[in-house]
């Protein structure tokens, strides 16, 4: 995943009327300097005209590998396989969802697929959210959450459009989803475009580098079907088998739930870190280096789903610590 | 460069290397078909050249950015591109737009005599004689693939979930579904027409039986497998996919259910990437995933003769001309070696 010739794919969510078209228009024609291809749905909100926009129809695919949450968007394959056979080489890819998909199978593309994980790289989900509107689709539609939760960039628009107590209150709600996304106040989508594309976030060696608030993550919820975190901290080095034991289990019996996983592990008897990340089941790991000299070895898993208090996943990590 | 090293990459060199002409277009190779004594290949800067052996080719810039796929009509080449066209390109230069579908890519192309076929999203568009469309045939999704049998009778379209193959009698065209779960691209007929293969997304093709749709599944391959060609008078089908052509056979009844393929031109650590027959013999083109190609028979015991070298670049496209004299291979990164297959005597 770290071959430095991958085209870098950014994948844009968010709901109707939030701005992705504000933004892709930006994109595009902002005198940035470097080509940029748009993957547009058909439904999207109005039309874009331009050699570098290609048309998709959002086809999700079930993988026939007995995994039931393994699905993925087939268009994005046939897209980017084409657009990876062009004579000049593209800067970056952006891929628009409509306002009511689910990024997951667009994420998991990315893992499933040997010539797209080759030739691109999934850089980030970038999600734009109405500061207007954004409570009111949260409790109304559970894509909304799902676009809140999968994101490692969120682009609160419209905030000109609400006072200040308000944005307090739409920026808590949605660091209750996801505390570990960067939010960016924007008015017209207007953030630099440095902040939008090029930003490595699904890189293994990236995760190290974003250091979580993990204390300030809290979980009170009013119904069952939010969307919340989860996160745990241990000093105790980790058992490397009974770890792969358990969260093998876990992704396996609860990777539905769980929408995305990102930890850094400290393993008895291994000088090196241990990075993974996850999108339901699928999940990408590997050494990555040795700890830094004087800094603490602990480990730190966070997670992002349903129903996460029902898993025991507490009690599942403190299981994993070596005796 | 010393006068030595010249040597020793000279003698480094296979045979089909030093006598034919090594051309780098600096564009990805994405198909080569044959047309009488050119060879048409498309590239990924939408031009597609004409390749004759003795003279320089002819350049055709066709399309704005991909050319995706490429079929022969008579004495044309059809193409689709990511300009959203599809175009018939003569020997010549001359250019013929039949359809614009805009930002829509033409992803596939397909022909038999007058039948000029193309897919965009996920419908195939139909000409004949005429310059007007003579039919549009709607599938539930985006076409994967897209193939006429050997008397053009009948279409194959794969899909998600399978293949529709539509039966034509005078223009009217009913479909039959051929189902299997997944996402299916690459569709052939067997050159009897007794048999459907289409590869999938998963590590494995998929075949059925045309008269009692009984399904044959070949799988255990390591990568997807992006070319097949029928090979021989079995015939096998040879397929890319492995660090072996794996060729499987369709004679009998039963064609390969329940029997072990055959494994021919072992690459090594690379995998096979494209394959294709050497007309009229029990032979196979091999290209891997280095550039480099085998030719081999479909006989385990014989040993392939190397073709090319590696380029580190996997092959993409071989064709070779109607009169079998010469032979193209093209790769991702636009090398071209075009050579004669027989010593001049």
């Amino acid at each position: 995943m770290e071959n430095t010739s991958q085209v870098p794919v950014t994948v844009l969510t968010g709901f109707l009327g939030a701005g992705k078209t504000t933004l892709l228009n930006r994109i595009l024609t902002e005198q940035h300097g470097r080509k940029y291809a748009v993957i547009v749905n058909e439904f999207g909100e109005q039309g874009i005209d331009n050699d570098l926009v290609v048309d998709a129809d959002e086809e999700v695919f079930e993988m026939n590998n007995g995994c039931i949450c393994c699905t993925v968007r087939g268009d994005l394959i046939r897209i980017l396989s084409g657009l990876m056979k062009r004579a000049d080489k593209l800067d970056a890819i952006i891929v628009e969802t409509t306002g009511l998909a689910d990024p997951a199978p667009v994420a998991q593309t990315f893992f499933v697929d040997q010539d797209v994980a080759d030739r691109t790289k999934l850089d980030a989900i970038v999600t734009v959210a109405d500061a207007v509107h954004l409570s009111s689709q949260l409790t109304e539609h559970h894509e909304a959450e799902e676009q809140i939760a999968f994101a490692d960039v969120i682009l609160l628009n419209k905030v000109d459009l609400v006072d200040e107590s308000g944005l307090d209150r739409v920026k808590d709600r949605i660091k209750k989803i996801n505390p570990f996304a960067k939010i960016i106040n924007t008015t017209r989508c207007s953030a630099p475009l440095d902040e939008v594309v090029g930003l490595n976030a699904f890189s293994l060696d990236r995760i190290l580098e974003v250091e979580p608030d993990f204390l300030e993550s809290d979980h009170d919820h009013e119904h069952d079907d939010d969307v919340t975190s989860l996160s745990f901290v241990s000093d105790t080095p980790l058992d490397m088998d009974k770890f792969q034991d358990w969260f093998g289990n876990l992704l396996r019996t609860k990777g539905q739930d769980i929408l995305r996983s990102k930890g850094i592990l400290n393993f008895k008897g291994e000088e090196e870190r241990y990075v993974f990340q996850g999108v339901h089941m699928l999940m990408d790991a590997s050494p990555m280096g040795p700890w830094p000299k004087g800094k603490d070895r602990s480990s730190r898993v966070v997670f992002i789903g349903r129903d996460l208090d029902n898993m025991n996943l507490k009690e599942g990590f403190d299981n994993c610590k070596s005796a | 460069m010393n006068a030595d090293l010249e040597k020793l990459q000279e003698s480094n060199k296979t045979e089909l290397e030093r006598r034919g002409s090594i051309i780098n277009t600096g564009a990805p190779v994405t198909e080569a078909i044959t047309i009488r004594d050119h060879i048409a290949v498309g590239f990924g800067d939408g031009t597609v050249r004409f390749f004759q052996s003795g003279s320089e080719p002819k350049v055709v810039k066709a399309h704005k950015g991909v050319v995706f796929s490429m079929a022969r009509n008579g004495d044309h080449v059809l193409t689709g591109g990511e300009d959203g066209r599809f175009l018939k390109i003569s020997s010549e230069g001359d250019i013929d737009e039949i359809a614009n579908f805009g930002s829509r890519w033409v992803d596939y192309v397909a022909s038999y005599k007058d039948f000029k076929v193309c897919s965009s999203g996920n419908t195939v568009h139909i000409w004949s004689k005429s310059k007007e469309k003579i039919n549009s045939l709607e599938h539930q999704s985006t076409v994967g693939g897209l193939t006429f049998d050997n008397k053009g009778k009948r279409l194959a379209v794969s899909r998600y979930g399978g293949v529709t193959v539509w039966k034509q009698n005078n223009n009217k065209w009913t479909s039959s579904n051929y189902s299997w779960k997944g996402s299916h691209g690459k569709v052939t007929f067997s050159p009897d027409g007794r048999y459907l293969v289409s590869s999938m997304q998963e590590n494995q093709i998929h075949g059925w039986r045309i008269n009692d749709k009984a399904d044959l599944a070949m799988s255990g391959y390591p990568a997807k497998i992006k070319s097949f060609t029928w090979v021989g008078d079995t015939p096998y089908l040879v397929t890319s996919g492995s660090s072996d052509a794996v060729c499987w056979p369709f004679d009998g009844k039963e064609g390969p259910m329940g029997r072990k393929p055959v494994c021919v031109a072992n690459g090594g650590k690379e995998l096979a990437t494209f394959v294709k027959v050497l007309d009229g013999e029990n032979a196979v083109f091999t290209g891997f995933s280095d550039g480099s190609v085998l030719l081999s028979e479909i006989d385990e015991s014989k040993k392939p003769i190397r073709i090319r070298n590696s380029t580190g670049s996997e092959v993409t496209a071989i064709a070779v001309s109607s009169n079998r004299e010469q032979v193209l291979i093209g790769d991702l990164q636009g090398n071209i070696l075009l050579s004669s297959l027989w010593a001049d005597n």
